[in-house]
């Protein structure tokens, strides 16, 4: 097992590096450069120069690549012109917001999606499944960011039972309770689209599985149902499930971009867009690079839990 | 079958966990007396006054700094502030300002010449021990400083390569804030988060992304502020912004959308506006093309109906533009001046006249910017109303900065016109950097429409020179009816600043320079 994950994490390397190249690539291609977007109107030619010579862009990219990769390495990820601060610094800190809420999320859909997916197989066709399929193509229908902003007209702005953005309260305690209260809304909005797929495909690894004739043993040798479904059932299906699972972390994560700008949730996914439009090259660059590897290192995760799950995976 | 027990057991553990967590949310406390909570549109870069340029970042730091000069009270007209008085030199070169006394930083350091001269050799002086502290984006508003020199403790002396007229308006610009230089010496290039002025707020917490917390200054020179601290919280997203003031979560919102003006129109709020600096026009490429000729440009100004564009397109958050100096510049501005009325038989007749029925127009058009309001929008109103005209108008629709990528270079052999918007501080500056010929592209302007009138060069050149304000103001004048003759530009829209406040906030002005005033502002 070890041989096998040292496998897997060599063959990351050449995947973080080429998603080095091609972040730092596409920054010097598109247009515009960060000069230009700090100054604005006052963009004359020679002030672009000069400040461009004063942010160290006035060098040849390829030289400008392996002097970003070289300090990376060394834990220099450089610092952010348009936030004034370690790149590293406020990846690190944003990075940890987008966990609490793409993980809280994450746990939710990933409960939420299996339970349903489970009861709508045992109950196939019953009025259970019709109930739970109709909500899961409706939350699979709906796009985050507007259940996003009607949850902040509805339970924000109208009841005043949620703050509408943030993370932690202006004033007050910065405690379990208001991050919760915080958390609440944006989590749910976050976690509904992923609720939806997993819900479905659960339903359907449930369904091949519970044909089986392991199954029809089972229930032969009068295991109670309770039993079948949800111990010989659904672990075998789960092998089926927890790729769906990995596949839909890399969704949350990446649908937290829309859920941080409508909440306002200080993430990394809001950080980046920010970064973007403010041409901040190597906070995008870091970001990027960053999130990439935890990315990556998510998908080792998942693969070592799968084989673990069933042997026969591991090639 | 115990199943659809467990079923119902199962979904309400989950519903039981959900409704947990709706009795865990706290009770949403209102925000407390005296403590304003304004709702930003971005996180600061920085909060050092050298460093920044975003009006955004401006609206703090006017209330942790002050300037040796400020602008008076709803005016653009600079008094003293950190100076009490200054002297002018005969030939305009040579400015001599005497320091109020007793004033000291935030720091506990004392305000004198030595901090001033300070300030500006970080910025100016590639020699300095702190330049290094920068980049300063905007230092090249001072670059007419040859020298700053202290006199005595309490007065110093700037000496200019040359005369030039909107230095003591740059003066009263953010880039002019002084800063405590022990603070530059503690922090180096950090100040940005540990910064130290001499404002009517001191600087007391910096919790990124989420809030720059102020604290009033007791022993302001300009009499303690009414509020006990202010609270900047970011919130770029401006349908969340409005939910928050909607909720309570923000006293006080600058720059609310057009389409969001009508959720506050009634109590307990109050919508405020202001005429700013600001002129949002299209250049016309006077160098080849349709718009080459005169009439054309004229016609362009006769076929645009900018009535329908302030106030359908813009909400009535804009007023049409008669020339190229926006109206705040209350001493500068040609009250004479009449916009081009909305007439397309004269554009139809003005441009048979020049024989460009039909030409084709290549329309630069940004999706958003800085000043630019709702550049999609008002593109689309302006083409079809080209369009009516006679022409054949096509976008081409860019993000901000390859935008500015395009234009700034010229349009020459790309475009025939393109949307353009600027704020400035001193009437000078933008007809000196867009309109002389000095000024095209190719000499480090931005006079990308290659506009050319000697008669205009030279008005602005006078101008520049000239330190009595009454003569700056004739020469200003006088250009602005030229320009609008030769119309190398549309003139379309003057922007009106907004804010909305809530009924515990009181004393609020916004002020034409598009500063966030807060020293007399109060909230219970």
């Amino acid at each position: 097992m070890a041989g096998y994950i040292f496998k897997r994490l060599v063959s990351a390397i050449p995947v973080l590096l080429g998603i080095s190249v091609i972040v730092f690539l596409i920054m010097a291609m598109i247009p515009g450069d960060p000069a230009t977007a700090i100054l604005g109107s006052y963009a004359t030619p020679e002030n672009v120069e000069k400040l461009n010579r004063d942010l160290g862009l006035d060098k040849p990219l390829v030289q400008r690549y392996f002097i970003w990769l070289g300090n990376m390495l060394q834990g220099d990820f450089g610092r952010s012109f348009s936030l004034n601060r370690p790149v590293l610094d406020e990846v690190l800190e944003r990075f940890g917001a987008t966990l609490v809420l793409a993980g809280t999320a994450f746990v939710l859909c990933s409960l939420l999606g299996v339970a349903a997916g489970v009861v709508s197989a045992a109950r196939q066709y019953g009025a259970a499944d019709k109930a739970i399929t109709f909500f899961v193509l409706l939350g699979i229908s709906i796009p985050s960011f507007f259940l996003g902003m009607m949850m902040i007209l509805i339970f924000a702005v109208k009841l005043r039972w949620f703050p509408v953005s943030g993370m932690w309260p202006i004033y007050g305690a910065r405690d379990i309770s208001a991050l919760v209260g915080h958390l609440t809304l944006p989590a749910l909005a976050l976690a509904v689209v992923a609720t939806g797929v997993i819900a479905r495909l659960s339903r359907s690894a449930m369904l091949e599985v519970l044909r089986q004739d392991f199954i029809r043993t089972a229930r032969a040798k009068g295991v109670r149902e309770r039993a079948v479904v949800w111990r010989h059932a659904l672990r075998a299906a789960m092998v089926g499930i927890i790729p769906v699972l990995g596949i839909q972390a890399g969704f949350v994560l990446s649908g937290a971009v829309y859920i941080e700008m409508v909440f306002q949730w200080p993430g990394v996914g809001r950080m980046l867009v920010d970064a973007i439009l403010k041409r901040d090259i190597l906070l995008v660059q870091g970001g990027v690079v960053f999130v990439a590897a935890c990315y990556v290192m998510f998908n080792i995760a998942v693969d070592v839990a799968q084989t673990l799950l069933d042997p026969r995976i591991k090639t | 079958m115990t199943l659809p027990e467990l079923t119902r057991r199962t979904m309400m553990a989950s519903t039981a966990a959900l409704a947990l967590g709706l009795g865990a949310a706290p009770a949403l406390a209102q925000t407390p007396e005296g403590v304003l909570i304004v709702g930003q549109i971005a996180e600061p870069k920085a909060l050092d006054p050298a460093a920044v340029t975003a009006v955004n970042d401006f609206r703090i730091l006017m209330n942790v700094f002050d300037g040796l000069v400020r602008y008076k009270d709803g005016t653009l007209e600079v008094e003293p502030a950190l100076a009490t008085e200054w002297t002018i030199s005969e030939d305009g070169t040579v400015y001599t300002f005497s320091l109020r006394e007793g004033v000291s930083f935030h720091d506990g350091t004392p305000f004198d010449a030595a901090a001033v001269k300070f300030n500006f050799d970080r910025m100016l002086d590639e020699s300095h021990p702190y330049h290094d502290t920068g980049p300063f984006p905007l230092a090249f508003f001072f670059s007419a400083v040859e020298s700053v020199e202290v006199v005595d403790p309490m007065t110093v002396r700037f000496t200019l390569n040359g005369p030039y007229a909107p230095f003591l308006s740059n003066l009263a610009y953010p880039t002019g804030l002084l800063v405590s230089p022990a603070s530059v010496e503690t922090h180096g290039a950090e100040v940005g988060r540990n910064p130290s002025g001499t404002g009517p707020f001191k600087f007391a917490e910096w919790r990124s992304n989420e809030a720059v917390v102020v604290e009033a200054n007791p022993d302001y020179w300009d009499g303690a502020p009414e509020l006990q601290a202010v609270v900047f919280r970011p919130i770029t997203d401006a349908n969340t912004r409005t939910a928050e003031m909607l909720a309570g979560g923000i006293d006080l919102m600058v720059e609310v959308p057009p389409v969001a003006l009508s959720q506050f129109a009634a109590d307990p709020y109050t919508i405020h506006e202001q005429a700013g600096p600001h002129v949002w026009f299209l250049i016309l490429n006077a160098k080849e093309g349709p718009f080459a000729d005169k009439r054309v440009r004229q016609a362009a100004n006769y076929a645009i109906n900018k009535e329908a564009i302030v106030n359908d397109v813009l909400e009535g958050t804009a007023e049409v533009a008669a020339g190229p100096t926006p109206p705040a510049f209350a001493w500068a501005y040609n009250e004479a001046l009449e916009p081009y009325p909305h007439d397309p038989e004269k554009a139809r007749a003005l441009i048979a006249e020049a024989g460009a029925e039909g030409a084709e127009l290549t329309f630069y058009v940004t999706e958003g910017g800085s000043g630019m309001l709702d550049p999609v929008a008002m593109g689309t109103a302006i083409q079809a109303d080209l369009n009516a005209v006679g022409f054949d108008v096509k976008i081409e629709t860019y993000e901000w900065n390859t935008f500015l990528g395009e234009v700034n270079p010229g349009l020459e052999g790309k475009a025939d016109m393109a949307e353009m918007a600027w704020m400035t501080n001193d009437p000078d500056t933008l007809p000196f950097l867009a309109l002389r010929t000095e000024a095209w592209p190719d000499k480090g302007g931005f006079n990308s429409g290659y506009y050319s009138n000697p008669a205009v060069d030279e008005l602005l050149e006078a101008a520049r020179v000239a330190t009595d304000q009454d003569e700056r103001a004739r020469l200003y004048k006088e250009m602005q009816v030229i320009v609008q003759e030769d119309a190398p530009w549309v003139f379309v829209a003057n922007w009106k600043q907004n804010a909305v406040t809530n009924d515990r906030v009181g004393n609020f002005a916004l002020q034409p320079s598009f500063f966030l005033l807060l020293h007399d502002v109060t909230k219970n």
